[in-house]
């Protein structure tokens, strides 16, 4: 080891010890705010839950006319909504569960389809905001019977569409890494 | 490990990626995706904020450990060599590729033998694509087209790559503010960290002894016939196949596939990328991971091709979704072979002048 070794070895010791002070002060001093899991979970469930409550008052008049079977309004209204909160995959949903109300399942599949490629969090089990569970109902419903008048009408682009939409949400919602 | 011999090796290598790709999915990790290189840089690349999707943001500790292992196996065989300088910046254009073709068939050639062990049949055009690249890249080594030998590196080179490892091991103990973490999507989805470090370790530390490699396996068989790798290949599907069944995970079908679609002309010319620029560069993603933290410059140089694609992947939208391929992936799958078939026709040039 000649004096230019020696230098350097000391030089790296040197920066070594101040960038780990660095390092060590900062996590001290500075607040961390991206901690692991239970936080982060914390706030985003808040977020959630923060979000729904909003979705439950902005749509309360929607909500209270599809309740009481009046579709047609509740329709009129989700268009309306649609115009002024075109970012809010809510209106679709209620949408889909119009369409299955009145069994409309090709339909229903669509506003369903759009509703998740807007949000991927309905299909997370590990979100509230998760409506798997009703979405899979209406694809174990829709899926014999769609695929029936599949038989009788196989050209019929509409029922392609909608068994082309089953199977896109069937793989959403079996979930994976996409 | 010594005592054992390399089919051995390949063989116990194939059936731990078995057992832990499927396995792994139990405690946490995506369904269909225990092991993916892919998905996994992705990920890496979102924590790092190399790309904004937050439900694909986590540092998969599996990767880590499949560094590690490979470098402490390496270090304590005294196969911990140095070499680099090969066509760098071809290699990292090909990484980079080779995750494009990974991200419009959805999944690196492990996740596609995994896929198929779990009875998605949309993976079987993926496998016939694979081998198709494999084939002719195969027949471009034979007429005499590769990339020109590494030489020896001054030691550091090979350090960087398992020190950068351990600096991602750091972070993901200490969550630095820099580090994202997904709490929603496929981020959320993982196992428990020390069991998937320990899982990538192992894996990691065989394969760097056995050298298993997917594209290998089949580019070996093809050129000389030779079952070593294959055999670890083929161990891996069957163990993965078993572990299906017995866990429950098993699905045969077309339909419902988790993270699949249906466009399977795209999954064949996307997975002829891989096995093609695999070939090319020899190994597929997988061993290249596992080659960087043995001290190769050159898979480390491709990792990080890998890596850049892996974000522009997601933050170009170069990728498929559950819908099928966007318009720019299948571009970049074109963009791809084309730059592959470059890269042949000028290193043919260069040795035949």
């Amino acid at each position: 080891m000649d004096r230019l070794d020696k230098l350097n070895s000391v030089l790296l010791a040197v920066l070594v010890l101040i960038t780990a002070g660095m390092l060590i002060q900062h996590k001290l001093t500075v607040p961390q705010n991206t901690g692991p899991a239970p936080d982060n979970r914390e706030t985003l469930i808040k977020q959630y839950e923060k979000r729904m409550a909003s979705d439950a008052n902005l749509y309360k008049a929607i909500i209270a006319a599809k309740d009481e079977n009046r579709f047609k309004d509740a329709m009129v209204q989700l268009d309306e909504m649609i115009t002024s909160h075109p970012e809010n995959p809510k209106s679709y949903v209620l949408k889909a569960e119009i369409f299955t109300e009145k069994g409309n399942l090709v339909n229903a599949l669509s506003m369903y389809r759009h509703a998740i490629e807007m949000e991927p969090d309905l299909v997370d089990n590990k979100t509230p905001l998760f409506i798997g569970d009703s979405v899979m109902d209406l694809i174990t419903v829709a899926r014999g019977k769609l695929n029936r008048e599949k038989k009788l009408k196989p050209n019929d682009a509409t029922l392609t569409i909608a068994l082309d939409n089953i199977y896109y949400l069937q793989r959403r919602i079996a979930g994976g890494c996409e | 490990m010594l005592w054992l011999k390399k089919i051995d090796l390949a063989i116990i290598t194939g059936a731990f990626l078995g057992i832990g790709s499927v396995l792994i999915v139990l405690v946490g990790n995506p369904v269909n995706s225990g092991i993916c290189i892919s998905c996994f840089l992705e990920n890496l690349a979102g924590a790092l904020q190399f790309q904004g999707d937050l439900r694909m943001s986590y540092i998969r500790p599996e990767l880590v450990g499949f560094v590690l292992g490979s470098f402490v196996v390496a270090k304590k065989t005294r196969r911990f060599k140095v070499t680099g300088g090969s066509s760098p910046i071809i290699r990292f254009f090909l990484g980079f590729f080779i995750i494009v073709g990974c991200a419009v068939f959805i999944g690196c050639p492990i996740k596609m033998i995994v896929r198929l062990a779990a009875g998605d049949l949309t993976a079987v055009v993926a496998v016939v694509g694979m081998m198709f690249g494999v084939w002719c890249g195969a027949r471009y080594l034979k007429a005499g087209i590769f990339l020109e030998r590494e030489r020896d590196m001054p030691k550091i080179n090979g350090y960087i790559f398992p020190f950068l490892a351990f600096m991602l091991l750091f972070f993901i103990f200490f969550q630095p503010t820099f580090i994202k973490q997904g709490q929603t999507g496929p981020a959320a989805q993982h196992a428990p960290v020390l069991l998937s470090l320990a899982l990538g370790l192992v894996i990691g530390g065989f394969s760097q002894r056995s050298g298993l490699c997917i594209t290998g396996g089949f580019r070996n068989f093809f050129l000389f016939r030779e079952k070593t790798l294959l055999g670890g290949v083929l161990t891996f599907f069957v163990t993965a196949l078993l572990i299906s069944f017995a866990t429950g995970q098993f699905n045969m079908g077309l339909n419902g596939q988790p993270a699949s679609h249906l466009s399977h002309g795209w999954t064949f010319l996307a997975m002829t990328l891989v096995g093609l620029a695999s070939v090319i560069i020899d190994g597929c993603p997988f061993r290249q991971v596992i080659k960087s933290g043995q001290g190769d410059v050159d898979a480390g140089i491709t990792t990080m091709g890998m890596l850049a694609g892996a974000a522009l992947v997601i933050t170009w939208s170069i990728r498929s979704t559950s819908a099928g391929p966007e318009f720019a992936g299948k571009i970049a799958v074109m963009s791809g072979l084309i730059f592959c078939l470059f890269v042949v026709i000028s290193y043919r040039k260069r040795i035949t002048s």
